[in-house]
């Protein structure tokens, strides 16, 4: 009796040093034994709303780029944002049923409209932009390249930045890294197509992040979440971190793993946060390698002052409110006005908060 | 017997743990050549050729500003074209400098600091008049340095006569006068930071082993490769209308009111050519052409380093056909100023695509636009 107990005990042992699983200070609870595969190439997998979703924020962006062309048609942004009055040159969008707007917090939702205006409002200048001057700026190639407020603001990046974090990392946080996996979502009734209620949630959230199934292998069409991952990855493991986790939390999920799906979802949601911060540090790293044009640099503030302002869309988020609106105060209230010393201030702000004093200027 | 078995098994288990659990090398940066001498190559290079370059620029800063203190005390001809020599020596000596921006450089930013241009003299004109002015402001920066000296010893009358009256009769020539002693104590004091910085520095730069971001040999390379770039493009391609279809943009040019631009890219890229062969006064010493072919680095065959040789050769020939005022000749035989680019073109190339993977160093700044 026993040796048959010790020989079991051996073999659950043998069995837990297999899986390496990390829960095997738990020894004696069974745990699933399953493969996690190394692409998202899980079966019943359909982000396509996701996709859809990105793909309307795409269409915003570009029609916002026109800003560099002449006026822009505000109603029409604002159309798009709730998918109301086909506004879509993507057909299917339009009768998609679903829209960006009811998918995002609360702040952003009056955010939007402010950023559409002032996107606008520039858009009607006749004039080149330059410190007090809304207008189209130009390059060093001399090149149209950005609409300006006269303060050096950019609202189409503003919003592009802006929207990754009140469309994409909201719903990632607050939905699909929670509620979207309690124990009261269904994972047991498999749909054709799109598996159980509890991996289709997963599975839209992978889809938002906007990477291939065999990521980061292949990086073909990363977008939004997806290419800044990448851009960080240098200074921040993000592509690595959030591949496995996605991976481990839907192999987990469809192996009824519970405790191995709610650690990565952990991981994931801390991931998105720790993300914004560093895209803010690349963006500042932008900013520097483009220092002395004017127009360009103030383009890319406004891309890092979009990053650190969406962290308030972040319900989850470990940074508290104060804390985002002290570094905010450390921008100039006219962006041509950047001086080094607050430049590097924002970016030992930022690099303190989220632990990044080693890499911030290697992001 | 039980004991042994059951120790077997532990023993067994513990294995099978330690496989399973093993976690995957993480990939360093390849090292093609791990026997070549780094240090050897950046002792040579600092020694010889980043110091003295310094040491010099920082001689050519002092005397530009004694001749601005000189001047501003009583401005006449003589001291005007006293002046514009200093001036125009410190230009040329900066292109021996201006590619090693990192350490003490990186820390005072002094490329851009030194040489933002083109200048925008309606800054220049704006802080001129009112008197204040932060130049610590990124917008400042195209409003100092030696592209601002540039415009206000050179660019603000079509002869000295005229230029002299804005520092004499001008109801600004005051500010002024106050204006370019700011502009000329600036960069001595930069110039100076940076000579002292290396005193301690240097030790760091030549004892930095291997290819990683952040290592001395990554440094060097990527700001070689980035002040390349910024000769290939702001000097030559960007007034030439590369970048804009045919649209020229000839006031954009280096140095453009004292007429000096051909000249100081001949400089430039025969200094960034010197600094790849480890060449100096000295003689040829180590530098990324032994590094190159210690790595049996090949282009299409050949050897890599004679190819980057012979396009140094070809670009430099290029610009040597060239005649100053450039900005005039961009307007008269553009073609000619095209064909450069296209030479100079050829060499980022194999600079910034095979020379750093045949030695396994990451490219680290980006050209991406906000995406």
């Amino acid at each position: 009796m026993k040796r048959t107990f010790t020989a079991l005990g051996l073999s659950a042992l043998v069995l837990i040093a297999a899986s390496c699983s990390k829960d095997s200070e738990n020894s004696g609870n069974a745990i699933p034994v399953y493969t996690v595969p190394t692409t998202y190439n899980f079966t019943n997998v359909d982000f396509s709303a996701s996709n859809t979703r990105l793909g309307m924020a795409t269409e915003m962006s570009n029609l916002m780029k026109n800003a560099i062309l002449g006026p822009l048609d505000g109603a029409k942004l604002k159309a798009m944002f709730s998918n109301t009055g086909a506004p879509f040159a993507t057909a299917a969008y339009n009768t998609s049923g679903i829209q960006i707007k009811d998918q995002t917090a609360a702040l952003f939702q009056t955010d939007v409209p402010g950023f559409i205006d002032s996107l606008v409002k520039v858009s009607q200048s006749a004039q080149p932009a330059s410190r007090g001057v809304a207008g189209v700026g130009k390059n060093a190639a001399g090149v149209p390249t950005y609409a300006l407020t006269g303060s050096g603001i950019n609202y189409a990046q503003i919003f592009n930045k802006t929207i990754m974090g009140g469309l994409i990392t909201y719903q990632i946080v607050s939905n699909y890294m929670d509620g979207g996996i309690s124990s009261s979502v269904n994972n047991t009734t498999v749909v054709t197509g799109s598996g159980t209620a509890m991996e289709h949630n997963w599975d839209l959230a992978f889809g938002y992040w906007g990477v291939p199934i065999d990521f980061p292998t292949n990086k073909t069409g990363v977008k939004f979440w997806g290419s800044y991952s990448t851009q960080v990855d240098a200074g921040y493991p993000a592509n690595k971190t959030l591949m496995d986790a996605f991976l481990k939390g839907r192999a987990a999920i469809s192996n009824k793993d519970d405790k191995t799906k709610l650690a990565q979802a952990t991981i994931i949601l801390e991931a998105f946060e720790k993300l914004t911060a560093a895209a803010a540090l690349q963006e500042v790293k932008e900013v520097k390698e483009s220092i002395n044009d004017n127009i360009v640099r103030n383009s890319r503030l406004s891309e890092c002052y979009g990053f650190v302002y969406s962290l308030k869309y972040n319900p989850k988020k470990k940074i508290t409110d104060a804390k985002i609106n002290e570094i905010l105060a450390l921008f100039p209230k006219n962006f041509y006005d950047l001086t080094p010393v607050q430049l590097d201030a924002i970016r030992d702000a930022v690099a303190a908060q989220y632990g990044f004093e080693s890499v911030k200027d290697i992001l | 017997m039980r004991k042994s078995i059951y120790a077997a098994l532990i023993a067994a288990s513990t294995l099978l743990a330690v496989q399973s659990c093993k976690k995957s090398g993480s990939s360093s940066s390849t090292d093609n050549s791990s026997s070549f001498d780094n240090k050897g190559m950046l002792t040579n290079i600092s020694t010889n050729i980043i110091l003295p370059a310094y040491t010099s620029f920082q001689t050519a800063t002092v005397n530009l500003d004694a001749a601005v203190s000189a001047f501003n005390a009583s401005p006449d001809n003589t001291k005007l074209l006293a002046l514009q020599a200093a001036f125009q020596a410190t230009y040329k000596q900066w292109q021996a400098v201006s590619v090693f921006e990192f350490g003490p450089a990186e820390t005072a930013t002094l490329r851009v600091n030194v040489n933002t241009y083109p200048t925008s003299v309606s800054q220049i004109s704006s802080n001129i008049s009112s008197g204040t002015y932060d130049l610590s402001t990124f917008a400042n920066l195209s409003a100092k340095g030696l592209p601002a000296m540039d415009y206000l010893l050179f660019g603000l009358g079509a002869d000295n006569n005229s230029i002299l009256l804005m520092y004499t009769s001008d109801i600004t020539a005051a500010n002024r006068k106050a204006y370019l002693a700011k502009l000329s104590a600036e960069i001595k004091a930069e110039a100076a930071a940076v000579l002292t910085g290396w005193s301690t520095y240097k030790a760091t730069f030549d004892n930095s082993a291997g290819v990683a971001t952040g290592s001395s040999t990554s440094l060097l390379i990527n700001q070689l490769v980035y002040d390349y770039e910024i000769l290939k493009n702001y000097e030559v391609g960007i007034p030439a209308g590369v970048q804009s279809m045919g649209t020229t943009f000839p006031t954009k040019v280096q140095a453009y009111y004292s007429k000096m631009s051909v000249q100081l890219a001949i400089l430039h890229i025969q200094a960034i050519q010197n600094i790849y062969l480890g060449k100096s006064a000295q003689g040829d010493g180590p530098g990324l052409d032994d590094y190159l072919i210690k790595a049996d680095a090949k282009k299409d065959g050949t050897s890599l380093n004679t190819t980057i040789q012979n396009q140094f050769a070809a670009a430099l020939a290029k610009l040597q056909g060239l005649t100053d005022p450039l900005s005039d000749q961009i307007k008269t035989n553009p073609a000619a100023v095209t064909a450069a680019y296209t030479e100079l073109q050829k060499l980022t190339v194999l600079l910034k695509t095979d020379m750093t993977s045949s030695l396994g160093v990451l490219i680290t700044f980006g050209d991406n636009d906000g995406d």
